[in-house]
């Protein structure tokens, strides 16, 4: 099974959309500093939510599948 | 017969008398030796830079003993979610800038509260106003103005919950509905306004406070954070309250200023906000714009549910960040949601902080998820009382990651519902309508944002020699009865009567840490540290009683009707007096001490155990006027064991009384940033004439974490109270509304439009 770890601090998902929620849900700036770093805006993916749809924690889960897989 | 002697009895609460006689006192009553008196200097403006304050005018007034300003307090800021330090973002008094209407600059003490206010008068502040947001929808744009500087967009705080596939189910769904809300805000208007008396002793560094509060605890905690004190050195004592409804829970600036001018004068100083600062610069129920969306079965079995929620969250967090949590949590409540995705916003405004009242985010959630499933019902043909009863959760159901309820009584409510409405609203008059919505709620919330190492309650009993007791808990009595619980508790534990206890209430110096009176917690928390401290005495005087009888370990002693004895020949035992006695002095005189302490542990995130219920609303329209005339409420309600009948019907209509208000009249109007009506003269609450008759069903289940199976009895019936109203208001004249506070004139302006727009029910 594939492991994400967050690249910010020591949690561990086996799913990317569960870190992203993770990841959204720390209001700290290292891991808001770490979406600046591939393009993201922390305020941005958060404001995507706002309408009915999952499109800011897909977009940042997809970046996470990418980025942050350890091991299978 | 009863197993219990005390619990499941009614009782006259134990401080009644006190109360209805004017004896019991109040912070708001309190007057100590040299005691001076603080008001507040507080800003005009929603957003403004303080550039100067000049004090010395006022400090020149005669009788002034202190004026203090942002530079004259220790720099600590403060606030319950201490666990996240960035959201403990309250200063005792602004240093910087101001960030609503009411926001403290500055301080006075006074020999009297005339020169104290006179005094406050002659401070001169120079703002520099800066641009305000008032909306939440507008201050998470881009270009909006920035409430706290490290806040990007104003998002103070978010919520993402999420389980099962709801895009598939969305898919698989034969009804998909959405509808969008905009609920409006309530204030808890205590009889007692927020009122502290706090007294320093410069010899030993220690401060004393007195304070009409939901939580000493909080306030010990909150006070150390902002006076940079160890929180051993800061005792806080919690009078008789007169109500708090949510309101009391934070550190507000009427205690820590009083701190500050105490340690600067070295009197006591007392501080009482007026009415008008009461309804304006305390907190109140988080407005929302609510977004929801279903997607049914034909059979109006529910798939699939997503909510999207932005809160009014105003200048600092509170407890609004549990507000956003509870209202995505409560949404999903009482019925199972195999699909579920929520995400919460909270925002920063530039107005009074917004946080939890009664009912703590279940009220406005349920008031848009029980109004939209009767539409849903109204669609596919469904009797609404059906619809409720197909997606009922039931004892042991659990939603992925977040909860679990054991005990579950919504079922054998909805029959009785149904049961009573058919005999009772067989015949309805003209324009009038029956409405119904279901309800669930924690009995304590499994939150620890203040970060406490303690245990959420702990108790401790002490026994003298004569069998009187000595009962000391730091749960908070705020007119809701726990102290009645507390006591009836220990006295079926120890089997004796209420008269053989003195109860010490709420003062953290002589009690173990209790979390306070919020999300209904007491009487289960509390509940169980007593049950606990008072099983540690127990068992010891059963040994004893076990010792003189000479029976062996199989045979089980009881400890009732001020006896120990044997459970299968009660006439084999002792007066519990004599085995008192005989447990002191054989044991070489060791004190006959118990304590007990409980935390919810592998129960979810949400809470140890859950009430449930049903409630049907009969109202009249008037078509000339748009008067809403609620004729009378039938509520069936499963709240475990019921502790104090008395007490938990009590509950039931204050609640009833403070949905309805939600639902019909009261709100906080305000206009940029400033508040409209902060007084009982435009503040329009429910009165006790204007209460319908209430039958109320007790349909209690058992629950295993609850003490005898006690769950909450509080605060549930506030939430459907409204959408049941809201529902019936639809059934009577065919009229729905998307937001709550249904005054005269806006049922009025939707009758005419929908007569203007011709035949048909409304919007469904």
């Amino acid at each position: 099974m594939a492991n994400y770890h967050c690249p910010c601090c020591r949690k561990i998902s086996s799913d990317p959309h569960d870190l992203a929620r993770h990841f959204l849900g720390q209001t700290d700036s290292k891991h808001k500093d770490w979406l600046k770093t591939k393009g993201l805006s922390y305020a941005k993916l958060i404001t995507s939510q706002v309408e009915f749809g999952n499109k800011g924690y897909d977009t940042l889960a997809e970046v996470l599948e990418k980025e942050t897989k350890v091991k299978d | 017969m009863s197993e219990y002697s005390i619990i499941g009895k009614p009782t006259t609460n134990v401080d009644g008398v006190a109360k209805v006689t004017g004896e019991a006192v109040y912070t708001f009553d309190m007057t100590l030796p040299n005691m001076l008196y603080g008001k507040l200097l507080r800003s005009p403006h929603p957003h403004a830079r303080i550039v100067s304050i000049d004090t010395s005018e006022a400090e020149k007034l005669p009788g002034v003993k202190a004026v203090i300003t942002g530079k004259d307090t220790p720099g600590g800021k403060y606030g319950l979610w201490r666990r996240f330090r960035e959201l403990a973002d309250q200063e005792i008094l602004a240093t910087t800038k101001v960030r609503f209407i009411g926001d403290p600059v500055a301080a006075v003490a006074a020999i009297s509260e005339d020169i104290a206010e006179k005094a406050v008068d002659l401070i001169n502040v120079e703002y520099e106003l800066l641009p305000a947001v008032f909306e939440p929808l507008e201050a998470i744009k881009d270009d909006a103005p920035l409430v706290h500087d490290d806040f990007e967009n104003n998002i103070n705080a978010t919520r993402h919950i999420e389980w099962g596939n709801v895009d598939e189910a969305f898919k698989k769904a034969d009804y998909v509905r959405e509808d969008r809300f905009n609920l409006l805000t309530q204030h808890p208007a205590p009889m007692e306004v927020h009122s502290s008396i706090a007294s320093y002793d410069k010899g030993s560094g220690r401060l004393t406070v007195w304070s009409s509060t939901q939580s000493p605890y909080f306030l010990q905690l909150g006070l150390a954070d902002a006076l940079k004190m160890r929180e051993g050195n800061i005792r806080v004592i919690k009078p008789h309250v007169g109500g708090g409804f949510g309101g009391k829970n934070s550190t507000m600036p009427d205690s820590v200023n009083a701190a500050v001018l105490s340690m600067k004068t070295g009197r006591p100083v007392k501080i009482v906000f007026n009415r008008e600062e009461e309804f304006s610069t305390t907190e109140h129920r988080t407005p929302m714009h609510l977004s929801i969306k279903i997607g049914l079965k034909k059979d109006g079995t529910l798939l699939a549910k997503e909510v999207k929620i932005i809160t009014d969250g105003g200048a600092y967090t509170g407890l609004g960040a549990t507000t956003l949590y509870l209202a995505g949590t409560w949404i999903t409540f009482p019925y199972k949601t195999p699909n579920y995705r929520y995400d919460g916003f909270r925002t920063y405004t530039n107005k009074m902080w917004a946080s939890s009242v009664r009912g703590f985010g279940a009220v406005s959630a349920l008031y848009a998820s029980e109004t939209q499933i009767d539409r849903a019902a109204h669609d596919l043909g469904i009797d609404p009382i059906e619809i409720r009863r197909k997606n009922a959760m039931t004892p042991g159901y659990e939603a992925p990651g977040q909860y679990k309820v054991e005990s579950c009584g919504l079922l054998p409510c909805i029959d009785k519902i149904e049961q009573r409405v058919k005999e009772k609203w067989a015949r309805l008059d003209k324009d009038e309508g029956i409405g119904f919505a279901a309800f669930a709620y924690m009995s304590g919330g499994i939150f620890n944002w203040i970060d406490t190492p303690y245990a959420f309650s702990g108790a401790m009993v002490k026994v003298n020699i004569d069998g009187t007791v000595d009962l000391f808990t730091q749960a908070s009595d705020i007119g809701q009865g726990t102290n009645t619980v507390s006591v009836m508790i220990c006295a079926e534990e120890l089997g004796i009567g209420i008269d053989d206890i003195r109860l010490h209430p709420a003062d953290t110096a002589t009690t173990l840490a209790d979390l306070g009176a919020w999300g209904s917690r007491e009487t289960l928390m509390n509940g169980n540290a007593i049950k606990a401290a008072a099983d540690e005495v127990r068992d010891k005087l059963l040994d004893v009683a076990r010792m003189k009888l000479g029976e062996n370990i199989v045979y089980d002693l009881d400890a009732k009707d001020k006896r120990i004895y044997l459970a299968l020949r009660p006439e084999r035992g002792f007066s519990y007096y004599d085995i008192v006695k005989d447990a002191i002095k054989e044991n070489d005189g060791e004190p006959l001490v118990g304590i007990g302490h409980y935390t919810p542990h592998r129960k979810g995130m949400v809470s140890p155990a859950y009430a449930m219920g049903i409630m049907g609303v009969r109202a009249k329209v008037d078509r000339e006027t748009g008067q809403v005339e609620v004729k009378d409420v039938i509520v069936a309600h499963d709240c475990g064991q019921i502790i104090n009948p008395l007490g938990a019907r009590g509950q039931v209509e204050g609640s009833i009384q403070m949905g309805l208000g939600f639902g019909l009249c009261e709100d906080l109007p305000s206009e940029n940033g400033m508040i409209l009506n902060p007084s009982f003269v435009d503040y329009k609450l429910i009165r006790t004439r204007e209460m319908p008759q209430i039958e109320l069903f007790d349909v209690p289940t058992y629950d295993p974490e609850g003490p005898y199976g006690a769950k909450e009895s509080a605060e549930a019936t506030t939430a459907p109270t409204a959408p049941a109203l809201a529902n019936a208001i639809y059934n009577a004249v065919g009229v729905e509304f998307d937001s709550n506070v249904l005054r005269l004139e806006k049922v009025l302006k939707a009758i005419r439009e929908k007569e203007e727009k011709g035949k048909g029910k409304g919007r469904r």
